[in-house]
């Protein structure tokens, strides 16, 4: 139990109404986007300053309070669940966007800015962040930038630490640094910045953030390209960049999915389609115009079944909302679900599903596939019940042999969803132990008492 | 063993949540307030709490379980189609079921709005004390002084003779021929009491396009609020009230100038029964509720170029604001942007945000004004940035809150209900 007297110095801090202790409020912080991970807190604190952050870190590094910053609560590893209990650092009232600089294509965020509150703004502009997690309407960019998180959008432009330029952290001992700059090119020194970034809150606080920005783009198109193998659109997708299309995004979903959405909401998906990709090209007209071609010529000389090109926005749009309705499709059809995030090398997606196939097989389970094929990022998601202990245990093992998997076709254990709780157990099993020590030695020097999100990435 | 029969009602509907937390981009308090008791996913869980014996209805439980406008926003926009609205209600009923009412709510819910003469009586009374608040301009008045910490609340005055003392029992059509249908007025509190020329006008309109209309004067207050609030029993008893009311009438449709109306009487099915019997009786009460704005343009056909404005308006840039009770709870959103555009003489602009609530939510604007008016603020900068001098909706509730903010933001705009534009 944390002292009385400590709660009213936080809430000197912060002013009384920016520290919550009823119990009801303590339940609601104690869980985040997954499903099995829960733990109270003993207290919720809302800073809006970087001073506040400060003056708490000072705080419970000397009483040795666990801290668990979050933003929107909106990951799926279980990042955000205050493990070890103690304070829970609610960032989502320090939420200011202090400055769209559009000279130098960059902006100043606070930690608690929801990116789809600054992809308005920005379009005001004609700016974007391209990161684009698909929790974006509630996601923080200090949790967006804590779990270096990736999108659909990864293939063309890659993942949050692309563009970070700088950071303000309040270090465990109160302390504040400045990481990075506000450059494109910066060697000044060891890259401390990106240590910070997908570092899921252990290692400090992010109070603010220097973005990169890029135009917006000046066309779009959209085409649904359908398949009679899942394989199969997973060989089109190193087919079409080996061409010398890059499109912006490149996502896929089997037949379990296609059909969950169009019971859902139904927008006229191929039901009998082994698979779908969804291709989306994105730059000058002209271009766009000329890679949408191609892609259609491709993907139809490599064992598409039918190419489908959004007509309009209204259909594009049609198409993206049934992607985004993915995970709620899949996560609303079991009590129990296993999302997986492995990410291999694109040439190796093939082998990934196929993989996958005979996993369901042999343990006779649903596991259905939907993510950013472009990018080798999949979101394998294994259906059981965590009551049925039988199922349960055989995807388990399903599990298992998917992440091994991954790594045998050279992949890794998690594209963009972090390791937080949830991926705990498989972290040891993939990652060489030197590297864990040095990972841990890292966290010890940066934190000697051990309070930021403790409990995280490794067991 | 606790009896939770209200919230095994709503478990089903709880389960859905797979706690992503999109809601919280929509939900206009979760926007102020930035905490998770205030988002559908925080509320939904705390409720899961209950139902696994893990949480009591503390009073903090009451208040989070409050302060929810029921917009419907985050439940529209929801992946996995949580009815969120369902599980607030069935938490309400369930705590009312468990703790009462408290004394306010008993008295006005049950003693007041439940009975229709004694509604009517405390009308009069209020109607008759109202020169005791001060003018804010027209026939707008707002709170004195001495009340000032409820805030300088501005209201429309009471009428001076309520709908239900100068409306007929039955209306003819005026060409004198066989009408082409016979319809039902529901008439609503706030057009009862404040705005009694919308029926009137309504009721002339209908007529003028054939249709008879009959007023039944059993019909009682619809009920949103009290059922809203957790009180199902006296909802129920309303809704069966309302359901006899016009039942013998041989009527094809039952309308009404109040979305929230509209909406509460066709979702009697949804919230309200306890057995079949009911559920069955409820049901096809719904089939024949219409809204005004989709009785006139999807059943009686009027295409929207032919309606005539009203000469005052002429010039005028309008925008539109959806109440939540239409656009989210009966989908009608079409209807009067077709009339608004079709309309010449006026131009019309789409307001940023149209469909964001006004902030109102019945009762919540009594509990929490301070969060109506911030939430109201917002609505308020969608306003100003389509310059519109006229700001039209088709729901009295949010009218009567839209009038408060647009003075107390000092702006220049007007308020009115679209029947109040054309001829």
């Amino acid at each position: 139990m944390l002292k009385e007297s400590l709660i009213s110095e936080f809430e000197k801090i912060v002013g009384k109404e920016n520290v919550l202790t009823a119990p009801e409020a303590l339940k609601a912080y104690s869980y985040d986007g997954t499903t099995s991970w829960i733990k109270e807190p003993e207290v919720v604190i809302f800073p809006k300053t970087t001073a506040e952050v400060s003056q708490i870190m000072k705080i419970a590094n000397a009483e040795k309070i666990p801290v668990t910053p979050r933003g929107g609560g909106t990951n799926v590893s279980g990042g955000s669940v205050p493990w070890h209990s103690g304070i829970v650092l609610a960032m989502t009232k320090f939420n200011q966007i202090v400055k769209v600089d559009k000279e130098n294509l960059t902006a100043t965020v606070e930690p608690g800015v929801v990116l789809q509150d600054l992809t308005l703004r920005l379009m005001k502009d004609g700016l974007f962040f391209p990161p684009d997690p698909q929790s974006f309407l509630g996601a923080t960019l200090g949790g967006i930038i804590s779990e270096n998180a990736g999108g659909p959008a990864c293939v063309k432009y890659g993942v949050t630490k692309q563009y970070i330029l700088g950071i303000e952290v309040v270090l465990p001992t109160g302390d504040v640094v400045h990481l990075g700059g506000r450059t494109l090119k910066n060697v000044v020194g060891y890259d401390l910045l990106h240590i910070f970034i997908s570092a899921e809150g252990t290692l400090g606080v992010i109070t603010k953030a220097e973005l990169k920005l890029n135009p917006l783009p000046m066309a779009k198109k959209t085409l649904c390209v359908v398949y009679d193998d899942v394989a199969v659109a997973g060989e089109s997708v190193f087919r079409v960049l080996e061409n010398g299309v890059i499109p912006g995004k490149i996502e896929l979903f089997d037949n379990w999915v296609i059909n969950r959405i169009e019971e859902m909401m139904p927008i006229g998906l191929p039901k009998d389609a082994d698979a779908v990709l969804l291709f989306e090209v994105d730059g000058i007209p002209e271009a766009v115009e000329k890679e949408a071609e191609k892609i259609a010529e491709i993907t139809m000389k490599y064992g598409a079944k039918e190419v489908r090109v959004a007509k309009d926005m209204d259909e594009a749009n049609k198409y993206w909302m049934a992607r985004r309705a993915g995970f709620a499709a899949v996560f609303g059809k079991a009590k129990t679900v296993f999302a997986e995030d492995v990410t291999v090398p694109r040439g190796n997606i093939p082998k990934l599903i196929n993989r996958c196939k005979d996993l369901a097989k042999k343990y006779d389970l649903e596991i259905v596939v939907l993510g950013h094929a472009g990018d080798g990022n999949l979101h394998p998601a294994i259906l059981t019940d965590i009551s049925n202990k039988d199922h349960y245990d055989r995807a388990v093992k399903a599990m298992d042999e998917i992440i091994e998997s991954a790594v045998e076709f050279g992949g890794v254990l998690s594209g963009e969803h972090g390791i937080g709780l949830e991926k705990q157990k498989f972290m040891k099993k993939v990652t060489e132990p030197v590297v864990i020590d040095l990972m841990k030695n890292i966290k010890a020097l940066i934190d000697p008492n051990n309070i930021m999100n403790p409990g995280k990435i490794w067991e | 063993m606790k009896d939770l029969k209200e919230l095994k009602k709503i478990e089903q509907f709880s389960d859905q949540c797979m706690k992503c937390g999109f809601c919280s981009f929509f939900c206009p308090v979760y926007q102020e307030e930035k905490m998770e008791t205030s988002v559908a996913r925080g509320k939904n869980y705390l409720v899961k709490q209950i139902l696994a014996g893990n949480q009591e209805w503390t009073p903090e439980m009451a208040n989070i379980i409050g302060k929810c406008l029921l917009c419907k926003r985050c439940a529209a926009n929801c992946p996995s189609k949580t009815q969120i609205d369902r599980v607030v209600v069935g938490a309400r009923a369930q705590m009312v079921s468990e703790k009462g009412l408290g004394f306010i709510k008993n008295f006005a819910f049950r003693k007041v709005m439940a009975n229709r003469k004694a509604f009517g009586r405390y009308a009069k009374l209020m109607q008759a004390f109202q020169w005791m608040m001060p003018k804010t301009e027209g026939k707008i008045r707002h709170l004195p002084d001495f009340v000032k910490s409820l805030g300088k609340r501005n209201f429309p005055e009471l009428a001076k003779t309520f709908l239900r003392d100068q409306v007929k029992p039955v209306y003819k059509p005026q060409n004198g021929e066989k009408p082409k249908m016979r319809v039902g007025f529901f008439t609503g509190c706030a057009t009862d009491f404040v705005y009694p020329d919308f029926g009137l006008k309504f009721i002339d309109f209908l007529t003028r396009h054939g249709v008879e209309v009959v007023v039944p004067d059993t019909q009682n207050c619809c009920g949103a609020a009290i059922y809203f609030s957790g009180d199902f029993e006296t909802g129920r008893m309303l809704a069966d009230l309302n359901v006899k009311a016009f039942k013998d009438l041989n009527v094809d449709y039952i309308v009404t100038t109040c979305a929230t109306c509209s909406s509460t009487l066709k979702d009697y099915q949804k919230y309200l029964p306890d057995n079949e019997d009911q559920k069955q009786r409820y049901e096809e009460f719904e089939k024949k509720i219409k809204d005004s704005m989709e009785f006139i343009i999807d059943i009686l056909k009027i295409k929207p170029e032919d309606f005539k404005l009203k000469k005052e308006f002429e010039g005028k840039t309008v925008t539109w604001h959806d109440p939540c009770h239409l656009v989210r709870y009966q989908n009608i959103k079409d209807q009067p942007r077709a009339i608004l555009k079709a309309l010449k003489g006026i131009k019309y602009v789409e307001m940023p945000n149209a469909d964001l609530c006004c902030g109102m939510g019945g009762s919540f604007s009594v509990y929490h004004y301070d969060l109506t008016k911030k939430i109201a603020g917002k609505k308020m900068d969608g306003i100003k940035a389509t310059g519109a001098d006229i700001v039209v909706t088709a729901c009295p509730g949010c009218m009567i809150n839209l009038v408060d903010n647009v003075l107390l933001n000092k702006m220049p705009q007007k308020v009115h209900h679209l029947l109040e534009l054309v001829e």
